[in-house]
C-alpha cells in the first residue's frame, strides 16, 4: 500500500473536525474491509486516512422516540445478535448474514456498507423497503434524508467529503412492519447478489389487503431502487398469490439490469419477478403469525 | 506510529508505518509467520486471526486499529504439552494437505467453538465461509471441527467435575 498518515478521531465530532483539517484528500476508515481493499490497488491513495473505528457514540442501537436508530459503526455481526433488531426485523438480520463471511460481518459496519453505494450492496434494500432515514454530520451541522435519496449512483452518495454518515433510521410508523428479504447470488458463501429484494407490507382486515406494501430492488440499476408501480398495484389489494406474482412482474419491468460475467439482463429480470414474489409471500407470511400471537 | 497490543497473552510493541496492516505487523515486525498472506483484499482468510474474541482477516485491519487489542494468533494455541484439540483433530482427519488455509481456518473455528460448544454442520459450514480451502474439499475440516468441540465439551465437562 502506498503511504498515508493515520489519524483516529474520538468520536463524531472530532471526525468532523479531522475532516476540516485534513481536507478533501483525507478518508474515513471504519471496519476497513472495503477501503483497505480498494487502497491496495490504487494509484490515488488519500493523504491521511482518518480512524472512526473506536467512536463509541456512533455504536448503539436504540429505540428512540423517532424509531430504531442504528449507529452507522454497528457491525453485520452486531445487527445479527442484537435482540431488538431480532425481534423487530428479521429482515435485517437475514441481509446482514448474507453480508461477506464471518471475519468481514465482525469489522464491516452498517454505514460503511450503504457508503459504499454498490448497487449491489445486501444491507440496503431491506432499509429502502422501511423507509429508513440516515443523518450526515458535517462542519455545519446534521441533516438528514430518506437512504433512498442518499444514493446518487454507482459507487456515488450525496455525502459530502467533509460530512460523515452518524445513523441510519428505521421511522417510528414502520417498527415491526413484517419485512422480507431475499437475495440471490451465485454462492451460498461470499457471493454479490445477482438480483436482491425486499419488501414490507402491512395486512388489513379480514380477507387481507396489502397497506403500504413497499418494495425495493438491488443490483438492478445504477442505485437501490424502489418499484412504485408494483407498489401502486398491490395497495388495497387482496393478499393473494396470483397479485404477489403480478406485482412482481410489475416490479421487473421497473428495473433496468444490465448484463455483465454474472448474469444477463434477462436473466436478472426473471430474478426479480421471482424474488419479489418470494418476498413479499414470505413479508405475508410474518404477518399472518404476527397476528394469531 | 507506536503501537502496543496484546499478541497471544503477551504485551508487544512496534514503530510502523501508518499505512502498516495488522498482517504485516505480526509477520514482519513480530515474526509470527503462521498468519498467512493470502489474496490480501479478504476473500481468502488464510490471515484469519482473533481480535478481542472475533475472528478477522488481518489483512484488513491497519496496526493503528489494533492498538490497545488482543490478538490470537495460530502461535498462541498449542501449549509446550500438546496442539490444541482443533489442531490435533486436523492432524488426525488429514484436514490439512498444503495447510496453507490450516491457520486461518483453525482460528475461524476456534471463536466457533468458544461461543457454540456443540454446533451443527450448518454453523460450521457458516463459520467457515470465509477460509478458502483448494485441498480438501472441506469435508475433514468439518469433521474435525466436529470432533475438536467434542474433545472440548468432555475436558469442560471433566474440569467441571474436578472442581
Amino acid at each position: 500500500m502506498k503511504a498515508f498518515d493515520f489519524v483516529a478521531a474520538r468520536d463524531a465530532p472530532h471526525a468532523v473536525a479531522l475532516l476540516a483539517e485534513h481536507g478533501p484528500s483525507a478518508r474515513l476508515i471504519a471496519g476497513g474491509t472495503d477501503l483497505l481493499a480498494d487502497l491496495k490497488f490504487t494509484p490515488d491513495v488519500p493523504r491521511t486516512v482518518v480512524d472512526i473505528s473506536r467512536a463509541a457514540d456512533l455504536k448503539g442501537i436504540a429505540l428512540r422516540d423517532d424509531g430504531l436508530a442504528i449507529g452507522a459503526l454497528v457491525t453485520h455481526t452486531e445487527i445479527m445478535r442484537s435482540p431488538v433488531i431480532r425481534g423487530l426485523f428479521p429482515a435485517l438480520v437475514d441481509a446482514a448474514h448474507t453480508i461477506g463471511a464471518v471475519q468481514t460481518r465482525n469489522l464491516g459496519t452498517l454505514g460503511g456498507n450503504l457508503v459504499t453505494a454498490v448497487p449491489a450492496l445486501d444491507s440496503g434494500p431491506t432499509l429502502i423497503a422501511l423507509e429508513a432515514e440516515v443523518t450526515m454530520l458535517g462542519p455545519a451541522g446534521g441533516r438528514r434524508l430518506l437512504l433512498a435519496d442518499f444514493f446518487t449512483g454507482p459507487r456515488k452518495t450525496v455525502l459530502k467529503p467533509d460530512e460523515l454518515l452518524i445513523e441510519i433510521v428505521i421511522p417510528k410508523k414502520n417498527l415491526g412492519k413484517p419485512t422480507s428479504f431475499q437475495k440471490f447470488g451465485l454462492r451460498k458463501g461470499q457471493a454479490l447478489a445477482l438480483v436482491n429484494v425486499a419488501a414490507s407490507v402491512w395486512l388489513k382486515g379480514e380477507e387481507p389487503r396489502f397497506v403500504e406494501p413497499r418494495i425495493a430492488l438491488g443490483a438492478v440499476a445504477p442505485t437501490i431502487i424502489r418499484a412504485p408501480r408494483a407498489e401502486a398495484y398491490l395497495e388495497g389489494r387482496a393478499a393473494t398469490p396470483e397479485a404477489m406474482a403480478e406485482a412482481g412482474r410489475i416490479a421487473a419491468g421497473e428495473a433496468k439490469p444490465i448484463s455483465d460475467f454474472r448474469a444477463s439482463a434477462e436473466y436478472r429480470r426473471e430474478l426479480i419477478a421471482v424474488l419479489t414474489r418470494r418476498a413479499l409471500e414470505h413479508a405475508c407470511a410474518l404477518a399472518r403469525a404476527g397476528k394469531k400471537r | 506510529m507506536e503501537v502496543t497490543l496484546k499478541v497471544n497473552g503477551e504485551a508487544r510493541s512496534a514503530s510502523v508505518a501508518p499505512e502498516t496492516t495488522l498482517l504485516v505487523l505480526l509477520r514482519t515486525h513480530f515474526n509470527l509467520t503462521g498468519t498467512k498472506l493470502g489474496c490480501d483484499v479478504g476473500d481468502c482468510g488464510a490471515c484469519t486471526v482473533i481480535v478481542d474474541g472475533q475472528a478477522v482477516n488481518a489483512c484488513l485491519m491497519l496496526a493503528g486499529q489494533a492498538d490497545g487489542r488482543e490478538v490470537v494468533t495460530i502461535e498462541g494455541l498449542a501449549t509446550r504439552d500438546r496442539l490444541h484439540p482443533l489442531q490435533q483433530a486436523f492432524e488426525d482427519h488429514g484436514a490439512l494437505q498444503c495447510g496453507f488455509c490450516g491457520p486461518g481456518a483453525i482460528l475461524a473455528a476456534k471463536v466457533l467453538l468458544d461461543e457454540s460448544p456443540e454446533p451443527t454442520v450448518d454453523e460450521i459450514r457458516d463459520a467457515l465461509a470465509g477460509n478458502l480451502c483448494r485441498c480438501t474439499g472441506y469435508t475433514k475440516i468439518i469433521a474435525a471441527v466436529k470432533e475438536a468441540a467434542a474433545v472440548l465439551r468432555t475436558e469442560r465437562a471433566e474440569r467441571t467435575d474436578r472442581t
